[in-house]
Order: structure tokens, then C-alpha cells, then sequence
């Protein structure tokens, strides 16, 4: 556990079981060294979405954290998962972000390898190589785990993790809800890749659980009626494992109900939805939440011009170093939607959620803010001397759940901190190997 | 190719730049025609053989006179926090190159760009560059940009943001 001691675990869950969390936890560097041994590893982590490699030999390259990833339809059509990298002597093997080849060429000793991951070529294999070689043993390392849900492809590092639908609980839901409504969606282009100055678990939260900073980060878009105003109520949603999601919903049944997606999509909702999902999304204004630890996602409105669109837009908060994020952005849409209502819904992703986007711009000036206001020792002194304990007290011990919410999970009305509450508590379960459990409490 | 023409458009991007260094956003929108297209499509890493690193289908900006006006617009109000404190910009630009094209009111401009971008007491600058390939036109009296294509350098880029204009 190198430096940190249990103690400090101790008092970080003391701090939780108030609605508190020690500012420290967000850049500490023992903090930062554990969470990519206990956290990352042992948790599904988003690699794409199955659209992005729809025939045989089509690739992506992705990270999780800092193991390079290639993900590959196979001739067979299986979509296969391998650490990005030649077995031979470890060097990173595709150096492209995507494309589609049938075969996978190490430059530096001239191994071969297809795109089920097989060692097919070995330069001057009958000069240099007798039998110790056994090409079988010598294929591309598996990434241990690959499973996917609605199209979205999650990978994880340990063998023993439950199962991918174990792991994402009652986000199934909403996930069928979200990508599965229509009957499948698309990645339109490849994602966008920026890096910003911040604390993953802060961006993690900043989309997951925290709709309060809307109406001040914000405010810009509303100022130019960019957000829509209209009478809503919202919910909070607690899900297992870290995950959350917020619902706004309008009090009437909009006049363009289903988030204003095109009429053709409709009779899809009612083939694929349940009437409970169904009934929620007729009333929808914006989705949005996470899956812990790296992915969150918005299915909101927007638009610059006449009209507003819907669009999914994903997330992966990918750590560089405690202060540094690599974010990875796509657009999800659906993929029965008329291509010109795709076009503009990929353009008013680009105008709100992209790295130009109206919301992004002022999102991106606050996370590098907390991460100047971090770096000294009234937040980095782990005894908390300064009592230097960021606040997630809203609704704490106040807000009860709403037995009415038709979702599952455990649903808040209105503005409160309780998702991020209960990924702090998943986040420390983690780190510890569950030695700190925290109070049930959300 | 004319000196004098070459010369009145060099004059122009230069002038560009000075005009979003000092956030002078309304004078700078009068640089474009009202049918401008501004785009930047997203670049990306690819293997040679699989031809041009440009993607069409994805884009940081796909920006017309209307949009940019939004962009402008929003920039100002008081709660646009990312101008608050008035990061501060540096527009490079070099490498201009001009050529006729089919209208003889209207040149194609090659040049390279690097821009800079300075917040608060922040130790990091963010950094955008590449090139850019333009149409310039001769309207009433004046050159105004009609075509803009930004090519960034970066697959992954190294600014927080784009609230910048390039």
C-alpha cells in the first residue's frame, strides 16, 4: 500500500460517511499509483461500440489507462480484444487509431499476426527458427476479458470479474433505454481526442453526478436560449457499483415527445422499449450519468440553429496522471434515423459537447481550476489539519428516495450528491479490498 | 502571380490574426462573406496505405457566417467563464502561399498557423497548429475570406479547449 496506511483509508471513510470527501484523494500520488493497480484493472472499461468495426479485419486501437488495446473483427466475424502489443519482445504492434487489414505486422523483427490474434508469419522462420518456436504459444495476448452490452464493447484485466451484465446491474435499463431504443445504434466518425487538465474521478462525476453545476457553469448557454428552458423535474438515480444516471423529464408530454427524434423512429420505441421505458422517454429532456469507472454519457437537446436535436454522446475520461485526462468523445446515433437528421445531430453534438462546444468550453475552464487549487499543502496534507474535505452534503441524511420513480435503482428527487456518494464508497471498497466499506448511507 | 494582389492578401491574414489576439471578435467577423464555410475536420492517425489522415466525416468546426456569429455572441456574455479571465492568444502566421483559381475575383491561400493560447497564471499553454487552405475573395473593394479548411497537426489535441477561433 506503499505509503498510505490504513489510517488513512480510515479517515477518508470517516469523511464519507459525513457526505464529505478529503480534496487530497483527487491528485495524491500514492492515491493515483493504487487506483491503477486496484481500481482500472478490476473494473469493465469501455473500448468502443461494435459499429466501429463492422467487417472482418476492420480495427480500433484504444488505452485502458496505459495498456494499448486493439480491438478486431475477426475473418470469422468475432470481435476480439488484445493488448496492443508484439509478444516477441513487447513492442506496441498497430500505430494506427483504426483501419481494416487482414494481418498485423511488427516492424521490428517482422512478426506477422492475424486478426484473430494468431501468429502467422515469423521472418526467416526455417533459417533462424527450429522448434523451440511454437507459433501456437506466440499469438497476440487476450485482453482476459470482452464482453459487451447493446453494442457497447467493455473489457476488463481481471479474469474473475462477474459478468459484464453482473458488473453494470440495473444500468441495463437504462442502457436498453438509451442505445437499445431504436434497434441499434452507430458511431458517426471517429471520436474526438483532446487532453484537459483534471482528476478523472472529478470529470467521472462532473457528467455522473453532479446536474448542479448546469445553472452556473453553464448559465452562458441559457443567457442565449442554446439550453431549452422548459418546466422539468429530475431525478437522481443510485445504481450499483459506481454507476449512476439523471433523468429530466417535461411535466407534460411534449408536443415533439421522445426527445424530438424524427417520427419514423417512434414505432421502433414501442418494438423495443418496454412501456415503463417507453412512457419515460416520451417525456425525456436530457439523460445523462456514468459507468464506473471511466465512461459516462449524455443524451441530451441541442442545437445552434432553428431546431434541436438528440444525439448520444459518450465518455471515456481516460487518466494520464492524477491531474491529466485524455477524453475521448464519440456521437451515437440512431442508426434508423433519416441520414439528415443524423447530420444535424452530429453537428449540434459539435456545437455543445464537442472540444468547441458552447458547454465544453467552460466545463474543461473549471475541472483545470480545482486541479491550480490542489497543489498545496492545506489540500495535500493527509491528516486534514485544515480540515481540507470537499462537500457532497446535498440531501445527505435529508432527501429520501421516491418510491415512485418508475426506473429501477434508487431514485432521488431533485438536486442531490448521491451518486457521487456511492461512487466515493465503491471507489474506496476498491482501493482496499473492501477493508473500508463505509456506511450503507447514500 | 500579381505581388500586389499576394501582398493585399498576406496584409489580410495578418490583420486577421492582430484582430483575435485582441478579442476584436465583431471586426473580425466582418473578414468572412456571408456564404463563408469555416471547417476543421478531425485528422487522425492511419496506416500509409490506408490512405489520407483526414477524416470528412468528423469535424471540430463546421461553421457558417450564422454560427460564427452564435460562437462570437456567446463568447461575450458575462458567464462565459472561459473568456473570463481573458486568456490570451497568440495567432501565428506563415508559409502563405497564393494561386488563381477558376474566378478571377477569388484566390485559393495555402498557409501554416500556429496559435498559442496563455490562462491566467497557468504554467501550460495550450497550443493549436497546422494549415490552413483558404478562398479569398474580392468584394466591394475589399478581400474577405469565403472558404476556410483548418488542418490541425494533433490526433489528439493539446488544448482544454476550442473556444478559440483558428
Amino acid at each position: 500500500m506503499g505509503a498510505l496506511q490504513a489510517e488513512h483509508f480510515r479517515k477518508i471513510r470517516e469523511a464519507m460517511d459525513r457526505g464529505l470527501l478529503p480534496q487530497w484523494v483527487l491528485t495524491d500520488p500514492d492515491v493515483w499509483a493504487l487506483e491503477q493497480e486496484r481500481v482500472f484493472p478490476r473494473t469493465w472499461q469501455f473500448l468502443g461500440h461494435e459499429s466501429e468495426v463492422p467487417v472482418p479485419g476492420a480495427f480500433v486501437t484504444r488505452w485502458m489507462v496505459h495498456d494499448p488495446v486493439l480491438v478486431v473483427r475477426g475473418e470469422d466475424g468475432e470481435i476480439r480484444a488484445f493488448l496492443n502489443a508484439c509478444p516477441h519482445r513487447g513492442t506496441l504492434l498497430c500505430t494506427a487509431d483504426a483501419g481494416t487489414q487482414a494481418a498485423f505486422t511488427c516492424p521490428y523483427h517482422g512478426w506477422t499476426f492475424d486478426a484473430q490474434g494468431a501468429l502467422i508469419g515469423v521472418a526467416l522462420a526455417h533459417q533462424v527458427w527450429g522448434t523451440e518456436l511454437c507459433r501456437a504459444e506466440w499469438g497476440l495476448k487476450p485482453i482476459p476479458r470482452l464482453e459487451r452490452y447493446q453494442g457497447l464493447l467493455f473489457g476488463t484485466l481481471d479474469p474473475a470479474a462477474p459478468p459484464l451484465v453482473e458488473y453494470l446491474g440495473a444500468m441495463t435499463w437504462y442502457l436498453d433505454l438509451l442505445v437499445g431504443r431504436s434497434g441499434g445504434m452507430e458511431v458517426w466518425g471517429p471520436p474526438h481526442r483532446w487532453v484537459v487538465a483534471g482528476n478523472w474521478k472529478l470529470l467521472y462525476e462532473n457528467f455522473t453526478g453532479d446536474p448542479y453545476h448546469v445553472q452556473s457553469t453553464h448559465r452562458s448557454t441559457v443567457e442565449l436560449g442554446i439550453t431549452p428552458q422548459r418546466v422539468v423535474r429530475g431525478w437522481q438515480v443510485v445504481l450499483p457499483h459506481g454507476h449512476g444516471i439523471n433523468v429530466t423529464q417535461y411535466l407534460e408530454v411534449p408536443e415533439r415527445p421522445y426527445q424530438r427524434t424524427p417520427e419514423a423512429l417512434w414505432p421502433r420505441f414501442r418494438e423495443h422499449l418496454n412501456p415503463v421505458q417507453e412512457e419515460l422517454l416520451r417525456r425525456a429532456a436530457v439523460l445523462v450519468g456514468g459507468i464506473f469507472p471511466t465512461l459516462s454519457f449524455v443524451s441530451p437537446l441541442h442545437g445552434t440553429g432553428e431546431d434541436l436535436y438528440n444525439f448520444l454522446n459518450l465518455r471515456v475520461w481516460r487518466p494520464l496522471a492524477p491531474d491529466r485526462v485524455e477524453v475521448w468523445s464519440w456521437c451515437l446515433v440512431d442508426r434508423a434515423a433519416p441520414e439528415a437528421y443524423k447530420r444535424a445531430a452530429y453537428k449540434a453534438y459539435v456545437d455543445s459537447f464537442g472540444p468547441s462546444g458552447t458547454l465544453e468550453q467552460d466545463d474543461t475552464e473549471m475541472w483545470a481550476r480545482v486541479m491550480q487549487a490542489s497543489r498545496g499543502w492545506m489540500v495535500r496534507d493527509k491528516t486534514l489539519n485544515y480540515n481540507n474535505v470537499i462537500n457532497y452534503l446535498m440531501g445527505f441524511g435529508r432527501v429520501e428516495p421516491d418510491p415512485t420513480f418508475p426506473g429501477p435503482g434508487t431514485a432521488y428527487p431533485g438536486f442531490v450528491d448521491a451518486v457521487s456518494r456511492s461512487t466515493h464508497r465503491f471507489w474506496l471498497h476498491l482501493l482496499t479490498d473492501g477493508a473500508e466499506e463505509g456506511s450503507g448511507e447514500a | 502571380m500579381n505581388p500586389e494582389i499576394r501582398a493585399a492578401i498576406e496584409e489580410l491574414l495578418y490583420h486577421e490574426a492582430y484582430l483575435l489576439d485582441h478579442r476584436r471578435y465583431g471586426e473580425w467577423l466582418d473578414l468572412f462573406t456571408d456564404d463563408v464555410v469555416y471547417r476543421m475536420p478531425v485528422r487522425v492517425t492511419r496506416e500509409r496505405r490506408a490512405g489520407s489522415d483526414v477524416d470528412p466525416t468528423a469535424v471540430y468546426f463546421d461553421e457558417t457566417k450564422a454560427s460564427l456569429e452564435k460562437r462570437v455572441k456567446r463568447l461575450s456574455v458575462r458567464s462565459a467563464w472561459v473568456e473570463e479571465n481573458q486568456p490570451r492568444h497568440r495567432h501565428f502566421v506563415s508559409n502563405v502561399v497564393v494561386r488563381p483559381t477558376e474566378r478571377p475575383d477569388e484566390y485559393a491561400v495555402r498557409s501554416y498557423f500556429l496559435v498559442l493560447r496563455s490562462r491566467g497564471s497557468d504554467p501550460d499553454v495550450d497550443r493549436v497548429f497546422g494549415e490552413r487552405e483558404d478562398r479569398v475573395r474580392h468584394v466591394e473593394g475589399q478581400w474577405k475570406i469565403a472558404a476556410r479548411e483548418l488542418v490541425v497537426d494533433e490526433a489528439v489535441l493539446h488544448t482544454i479547449n476550442l473556444a478559440m477561433f483558428l
